[in-house]
């Protein structure tokens, strides 16, 4: 940790105009350091440090070779946070990736049954290929994903704030994958596709990772702080009409209303009240990044796709006609403003 | 009802037709169940008591800004709606010019509904104008201040000067400084502005036309209308005459007595004539239209078609081509085109004297009859190999051969006509044929004796005149009336009282003679 990072609790005095920009510049700090090694992907970038500091988690999705895991790895550097992988294989068992009870000996000899804590208590995890673990495994996730604690034995452990999981999935190759359940994928404030480099990004990318110069990401904020930011996002007030406006949008992918002719067609199930909240949450951090203090209805476009397209489920008709999530979500998004 | 409820309901939403009628199935059922809080009026109402909530000193400028804006959208919006309504109220006005003959009392009703509709689009549009955080959010989206001034307009209730509201609150003013909000809602006339004036311009052109004119669009109505009625009432006037002529002649090659019972029979087809002089003389006679239309009737289905209906024409033509064809052009057909222009050229003066033609070639007809017949008989075969005259083929007189003739005449017409038909039905030109070729109507029928022709017997007739009156026996060959005949005698009631004296007096004057 150096000395930019400052002391814990830094903000929490401050006029909450300070603390906004204050949270502006520390993220554009973020984002500088995380540019040093990460060529491009800006909208994946805001995507993560936009979860991040609302408290959620991050499914990426896309090829190998994308700089995924280069990206948890160098985000972990810039919060100056506990960082672990856990690559996620047909084999793995939730006690390899909570922890299990061990039999350990005391100093005086006599044996005991011990927790043995395990990856997940970190502070940022990168759960790698997710949807290669058995169901049983990714469920695993479920209680720290939502209640920041695992249970084992009947103990529960709280996990270290902020917790923040980074989870990956390779689209290709399906085969011997279990799909994340509906109910672990609504457990992900974001899902972000990770797009292939364009040519200037490509370009860089091969200066930076060919010539023998590694990159040095410095620590720009610690843990404390991004709790303190994440105090101050959830005051940025939020006009009615955006309000409505998100709550029409979530209303809008749900089948059951027959008024939602789109949605009636193509999705089986719509997006739970967790995508609402997504959207508001990510739309008060959107604003402070961007210089704002009040969240706007280009904040909630910007961040619709991300937000919902993993929590609606389409039906075969949907798939038989080419539909995908983000374009019945622009349809609907036209139709609710 | 919150606060939220009352944005809630100024935020505009979407305007799809399944929208709209659940919109309005939700009105009736809050009118229905007696419940006002949702109506637009409490809506309406509670919007302005949300614009009269105090709110912060820092934002009193925005709210200046925010009534200048909502005053810009105001007008506008009655401009818009005052100009649809003024041309509306123009179209009335021009239609009216251009058909009612009294224009004062149409002037002053839509006097009356132009003031009326524009005090009720004053009173809509005021009564639905914008509050301020309406205003304010069309001001965020015109200037692209993203929600600011909407979220500060919302919050400006709270006092919180050194929390995130204020923070807002200080942003809002800051990017509002940085734009010009009054020009982005300029008072513009609205789209249609053109289009009124250009409608203007038109019905002040028109009333000034109308001030020593009649209305334009009823006087063409009116013209329109009696070109077409004269064309297709006295264009099958004279057809119908040109028929019973040919009929007339024909009947004269028959029996006495048949000839008297088709006499009679096409004397309502003949009292046409005498119709059509009258209509000359007094057009707006409605009894005589009515015999005119009487003798009209009375024509045969084929040729009796009005100027869009075809299936006369063919008919026509095809049984003038048989006969061209079995007989070939004969000098009589020649002259009868001439005589028929000649006809035409005297005009209503020698149709006038049609009707003595007629009588005295038939007088004369009757004079030499006894001798004519078997004369007559061999005149009348070769005619009935070729031209398809119904009834012919019930003479007693007629061989098969004439019969084949003549059915092979009738069949082939029948085709021409049938083929004629399925090629031009309605067009102008098929009338234009009919008429020629009915101007150009052979007479083979007649006997060489009798040498009437169809339009040209007048001047014929004058010169056999000369012959003495006596009596007449036409031979009886056992004609039957034709079935139109029989058709037309049943009209024989319709002869006009005048023509019936005149027949009388002629026949009077025949018995002085022969005395």
């Amino acid at each position: 940790m150096t000395s930019s990072v400052g002391t814990e609790g830094q903000t929490g005095g401050q006029p909450f105009g300070a603390q906004a920009e204050f949270l502006a510049e520390k993220m554009a700090e973020v984002r500088r350091e995380i540019s040093k090694a990460i060529v491009g992907q800006t909208e994946v970038v805001d995507g993560v440090l936009i979860a991040l500091l609302a408290g959620g988690h991050v499914l990426l999705e896309g090829a190998p070779g994308l700089g995924k895991t280069m990206l948890v790895r160098t985000l972990a550097q810039a919060v100056a946070q506990k960082y672990s992988r856990i690559q996620f294989t047909p084999d793995l068992m939730p006690a390899d990736v909570i922890g299990t009870s061990v039999v350990q000996e005391n100093g005086d000899g006599r044996k005991s049954l011990g927790f043995q804590p395990g990856p997940i208590f970190t502070n940022l995890l990168l759960a790698d290929e997710i949807n290669r673990a058995t169901p049983k495994t990714q469920s695993a996730l479920l209680e720290a994903m939502q209640e920041k604690q695992v249970t084992v034995a009947h103990t529960s452990h709280l996990l270290e704030e902020p917790f923040f999981v980074m989870a990956t999935q390779n689209p290709l190759e399906m085969e011997g994958t279990y799909p994340l359940p509906e109910a672990q994928l609504d457990r992900f404030l974001f899902k972000l596709r990770v797009p292939y480099p364009g040519r200037d990004d490509l370009h860089d990318i091969l200066d930076r990772t060919t010539q023998g110069t590694a990159a040095t990401v410095s620590p720009v904020v610690n843990g404390a702080q991004i709790l303190e930011m994440r105090k101050v996002v959830r005051t940025v007030p939020v006009a009615p009409h955006v309000q409505e406006y998100v709550v029409k949008l979530t209303l809008a992918t749900h089948p059951e209303n027959r008024e939602n002719l789109l949605a009636s067609k193509y999705v089986r199930y719509g997006s739970s009240p967790r995508g609402a909240q997504t959207l508001i949450l990510g739309g008060k951090v959107r604003a402070l990044l961007d210089g704002r203090y009040n969240v706007s209805m280009e904040d909630i476009r910007a961040l619709m796709l991300p937000a919902l397209r993993h929590r609606i489920i389409l039906n075969f008709e949907a798939q038989a006609d080419g539909r995908t999530p983000d374009d019945l979500l622009e349809e609907i998004a036209g139709k609710a403003e | 009802m919150h606060l939220r409820e009352k944005i809630k309901i100024l935020v505009p939403g979407e305007f799809s037709g399944r929208a709209f009628l659940s919109a309005w199935r939700n009105f009736w059922r809050q009118i229905a169940s007696g419940d006002r809080a949702q109506t637009p009026e409490t809506q309406i109402s509670l919007a302005r008591l949300f614009d009269r909530r105090p709110c912060s000193p820092e934002l009193h400028g925005v709210i200046g800004i925010l009534k200048t804006i909502r005053q810009r959208i105001l007008a506008n919006t009655l401009l818009r709606g005052w100009t649809k309504w003024f041309v509306w109220i123009l179209i009335g006005l021009i239609a009216v010019a251009a058909v009612s003959a009294r224009l004062a009392g149409a002037m002053l009703f839509i006097a009356v509904l132009a003031a009326a509709g524009a005090a009720a689009i004053l009173a809509w549009t005021w009564r639905n104008r914008l509050s301020n955080y309406e205003t304010a959010r069309r001001l965020d989206s015109a200037a692209g201040l993203k929600d600011r001034i909407s979220t500060a307009i919302y919050l400006g209730g709270i006092a919180d000067s050194d929390g995130m509201i204020g923070e807002q609150r200080k942003d809002a003013l800051a990017h509002l400084g940085k734009v010009d909000p009054r020009g982005f809602f300029p008072v513009q006339w609205p789209g249609n502005a053109r289009r009124a004036a250009v409608l203007f311009l038109l019905a002040a052109g028109l009333f000034a036309y109308r001030i020593h004119h009649k209305p334009p669009l009823l006087s063409l109505l009116q013209s329109t209308a009696r070109s077409q009625l004269v064309q297709s009432i006295l264009s099958p006037i004279v057809h119908a005459m040109e028929k019973d002529l040919q009929r007339t002649v024909a009947m004269v090659t028959m029996k006495p007595d048949a000839a008297g019972e088709e006499m009679q029979r096409s004397d309502a087809a003949s009292s046409a004539d005498d119709l059509w002089k009258a209509d000359d003389k007094a057009p707006g006679a409605d009894d005589q239209k009515d015999g005119a239309d009487a003798g009209e009737g009375d024509q045969p289905q084929d040729q009796l078609q009005a100027p869009g209906s075809q299936e006369g024409n063919p008919s026509g033509e095809a049984r003038q081509q048989e006969s061209n064809s079995q007989e070939g052009k004969s000098g009589s057909e020649s002259a009868n085109d001439k005589s028929q222009e000649q006809s035409e050229q005297q005009g209503p003066e020698g149709r006038q004297s049609l009707g003595q033609s007629l009588m005295q070639a038939l007088k004369n007809m009757m004079s030499n009859s006894p001798n004519q017949q078997s004369n007559n008989r061999a005149a009348q075969k070769p005619n009935g190999q070729g031209t398809p005259q119904s009834g012919n083929s019930q003479q007693p007189g007629a061989t098969e051969s004439d019969k084949r003739g003549e059915s092979r005449g009738n069949s082939d017409a029948k085709q021409k006509a049938t083929q004629t038909a399925s090629e031009g039905a309605g067009s102008q030109q098929g009338t234009k044929e009919l008429r020629k070729d009915q101007e150009t109507h052979p007479v083979n029928a007649v006997p060489d004796r009798v040498a009437l022709e169809a339009s040209g017997f007048k001047e014929q007739t004058r010169m056999k005149v000369a012959t003495e009156t006596g009596t007449a026996q036409l031979s009886d060959r056992g004609l039957s009336p034709q079935q139109d005949a029989v058709t037309n005698g049943a009209e024989q009631e319709n002869i006009p009282a005048r023509y019936r004296f005149y027949v009388q007096r002629y026949f009077e004057h025949a018995d002085n003679g022969k005395q």
